[in-house]
């Protein structure tokens, strides 16, 4: 097999598997590296559920997980009947479900698993070093579709975006939402070394800083929200440590005055291609305290709801949008 | 009797609940549902204070005395739902491995605690039988799974399996699906042997449940009894003794909660001694005068003490009670449509009821405020009168005159009576001159002495409306 992904993730020691919708493709990415990276101790989890035959909401044949014995995986106790490899149970988690405890375990066999890992960020980070501290050499995370900000954990980390047909819009959407995200994950630490370390600071869910890092007054709503209203008519950057969103940017391009939103990575970036475009249009600019790269976008061009596109169209439509490498990991030559 | 989380929060308990906190399940578990001994568990109540005392002294001696025990406490996972299984299911291997989790930690535990004084009665053991069922191998590792060691069929199966795998490695189509086929006939039989090992360990940890659970007791009253020292020594608490009379006498006695709100407001809370015998007690004074607070100290005490903690006191001595009580402004059942004074006699009704020839404590702040003053102040005088014939201890605090005539025992708060008018800073916000200025201490009375008369200075120091100050002392 042509070694298409690991080439691409590089030393990167955790890959995070980003979809731009349901059915983009993430497993069956996940599944290639799996194979490519033959001979590295892998750890992964999900966030969402995956290697189920087939998918809950749209009945669609789904792609099962193989993996080679020594992989550490992480999912809920009541999955563990699902997955074939013979297990020892290495750790629990602190990550309670309805399907039981995630738990972390060794395989020691080959064979299929089945994943459902926590759903919240606070949980990633020490599974991530558990899996680490019992040998682990990469984490593999598996994404839940359209909830990128729960995706990426790790400070020299990459993302894998998973575009798919199952998308609406056809390939032109695609395409352009494609280059949305690539864009986004293409934003910068500040260059302005007080500003880095006033961002690196920060703990607050929102802050506000002038362009040289100096901390500026925020006035809260009772609700503890920012009182957008009342931020002061001059350049200023404002951190969100959570989600940024598409009504947050449109608030912020009303004003009228050139704002820069700093995030601590990408994953934040919540809101649609309109909002980012208008945001952009009034001279805003975005930050990021962590780059976070993308080390390849992988097309599949198969739609859960059966309007399945061209690939070669898909393929070559992406690679004219956006500037990274783009895979179609079916095929064996990566669809050159 | 049952702490209901109303007497925990009227008293102020759930807040020194708060600042404690045992490191293990086993223990919140203890602390948020505590043992409440009655006058029949003078003994054990006796045994657990030693306890305390044993393990406040250890700590006072070396303060890191008590930190390996308290981290391998922190290890410990809640396994009592495993062991709760009324269905029968064979415990997954997740629930094995926690229960050889806890069994390893136990030994651990059992290791350090070995080397500390033994504290009065309380014994742990190590649960080897258990443990060696689980890990037959001996190997003692931090994980688990169903190990060849378990059922000697597995080996082959396994094997056999292995070979498949490194087979299926480099083969694709047709073979691929035969190889796979053999796979999933291995896998069967793999795990209808390993479900077998399960349902055996089940039952076999299953017969020894009543051990396990008596276990988790004793880690979880260890765990408790080393928190308790530990808010011992945070606060300076005492020993409380325990008393053959009904007599409760408190000296120097703080409420925490509230000595904390002053010191965050730069204050100090004015420590009060009483002593209260057999009837009732009354306690008159200012309006803000701390009488509220002198209630809720002896309340939270007693409970404290009846829980096996040690006080908020210099020192305090008191019977043990069947039932303590507070009656205070019940906002629960004045949401729920109650008026105040309809819960107050509600509440009072169903103690006189139910704690007949048994000795009783029960404090009532302002009983009886929320009706007419006339009908009030004789039906709190009554009350008092009525406790006097009781076997209880009750300690009221009223601003109705002719109550205190018929208690057994009177305090007046000393309030603002030697207010010197020149301390008076300008400026001062009102409620902090009034904390300055106010005497809380609580003085000995003669039963007959009258209510005092502070609320027009308590106003003034308030800054209340000056037209309607002028009025006001028209018409004092």
């Amino acid at each position: 097999m042509i070694s298409l992904l690991a080439p691409l993730v590089g030393d990167a020691s955790t890959i995070s598997l980003v979809g731009l919708c349901k059915n983009a493709g993430k497993t069956t990415a996940m599944c290639r590296l799996i194979r490519e990276l033959d001979g590295e101790k892998l750890a992964m989890t999900s966030v969402g559920r995956d290697g189920e035959r087939k998918d809950i909401v749209t009945g669609t044949k789904k792609p099962e997980i193989w993996i080679p014995r020594g992989t550490l995986f992480a999912t809920v106790q009541g999955l563990l009947p699902l997955c074939d490899t013979t297990v020892s149970v290495e750790a629990v988690t602190d990550a309670m479900t309805p399907l039981g405890v995630v738990a972390v375990f060794r395989a020691l066999s080959d064979g299929y698993i089945q994943l459902a890992g926590p759903s919240a960020v606070p949980q990633l980070e020490p599974l991530s070093r558990t899996f680490r501290a019992l040998g682990a050499q990469r984490v593999l995370i598996d994404g839940a579709a359209a909830r990128r900000s729960l995706a990426c954990v790790g400070e020299d980390g990459c993302v894998i975006l998973c575009a798919g047909a199952s998308m609406p819009g056809g390939v032109s959407a695609i395409a352009a939402e494609t280059a949305h995200l690539c864009q986004l994950f293409a934003s910068r630490e500040p260059e302005n070394a007080a500003l880095r370390a006033a961002l690196s600071n920060t703990r607050a869910r929102f802050a506000l800083f002038t362009p040289d890092g100096d901390s500026l007054p925020l006035e809260r709503e009772e609700n503890g929200q920012p009182r957008w209203g009342s931020l002061p008519r001059k350049r200023c950057v404002l951190w969100v440590a959570g989600g940024v969103t598409g009504s947050l940017l449109r608030i912020l391009a009303q004003r009228g005055v050139p704002a820069a939103v700093a995030v601590p990575d990408a994953t934040h970036f919540l809101q649609d291609r309109g909002a980012t475009e208008r945001f952009l249009r009034g001279g805003g600019r975005f930050l990021v305290r962590r780059r976070l790269a993308i080390a390849a976008v992988t097309a599949n061009p198969w739609s859960a709801y059966g309007r399945h596109l061209d690939r070669r169209e898909l393929l070559d439509a992406l690679r004219a949008a956006v500037a990274v490498p783009v895979v179609d990991v079916r095929q064996e030559n990566g669809g050159n | 009797m049952h702490l209901t989380q109303q007497i925990k929060e009227d008293t102020g308990y759930a807040w020194v609940m708060e600042k404690m906190s045992p490191a293990s399940p086993f223990g919140r578990a203890l602390a948020r549902d505590p043992a409440w001994y009655g006058p029949e568990d003078r003994e054990a109540l006796e045994t657990e204070l030693d306890r305390v005392a044993q393990a406040t002294a250890l700590l006072r001696r070396e303060s890191t005395a008590l930190d390996e025990t308290t981290h391998i406490l922190s290890e410990f996972h809640d396994i009592r739902n495993s062991l709760n299984r009324t269905d029968g299911a064979p415990m997954d291997e997740v629930e094995l491995f926690e229960v050889k989790h806890f069994l390893l930690n136990l030994s651990q535990l059992v290791r350090a605690y070995s080397v500390l004084p033994p504290l009065k009665d309380l014994e742990l053991k190590p649960l080897t039988g258990l443990l060696d069922l689980l890990d037959p191998s001996g190997r003692r590792l931090p994980t688990f799974s169903v190990e060849p060691a378990f059922a000697p069929g597995l080996a082959r199966i396994r094997e056999e399996k292995t070979e498949l795998e490194q087979a299926l490695r480099g083969c694709a189509g047709a073979g691929r699906e035969q190889l796979l086929a053999r796979r999933r006939d291995l896998v069967r039989r793999e795990d209808k042997l390993e479900l077998e090992v399960r349902c055996r360990l089940t039952q076999a940890l299953l017969e020894e449940k009543d051990e396990l659970t008596g276990t988790m007791d004793s880690i979880g009253r260890l765990d408790l009894i080393v928190a308790k020292a530990f808010l011992a020594l945070r606060f300076g608490c005492a020993r409380p003794e325990l008393s053959e009379m009904p007599e409760v006498r408190a000296v120097e006695m703080v409420h925490p909660q509230v000595a904390d709100h002053l010191e965050e407001r730069g204050g100090h809370f004015t420590p009060v001694s009483l002593c209260l015998r057999r009837g009732t007690c009354v306690i008159t004074g200012a309006n803000m005068g701390g009488k509220s607070v002198s209630l809720r100290s002896i309340s939270l005490n007693l409970i404290l003490m009846q829980t096996g903690f040690f006080v908020f006191a210099q020192s305090f001595s008191a019977p043990l009670f069947e039932e303590v009580s507070l009656i205070c402004t019940d906002r629960q059942s004045v949401e729920q449509g109650l008026s105040s004074f309809g819960a107050e006699v509600a509440a009072i009704g169903e103690i006189l009821r139910e704690e007949r020839e048994k000795l009783f404590f029960v404090a009532l702040d302002e009983f009886a405020r929320g009706t007419n003053p006339r009908e009030g102040a004789s039906l709190a005088r009554s009350l008092a009168e009525y406790l006097n014939g009781r076997n209880c201890v009750a300690l009221m605090t009223t601003h109705y005159d002719g109550v205190s005539d018929v208690a057994v025992s009177h305090y007046q708060v000393a309030g603002l009576s030697a207010l010197d008018t020149a301390a008076i800073k300008p400026g001062e916000a009102p409620l902090d001159r009034l904390s300055r200025l106010m005497d809380y201490r609580l003085i000995p009375t003669p039963p007959d002495a009258p209510c005092p008369r502070d609320a027009l200075r308590v106003c003034r120091l308030m800054e209340l409306e000056p037209e309607l100050m002028k009025i006001f002392s028209e018409n004092s």
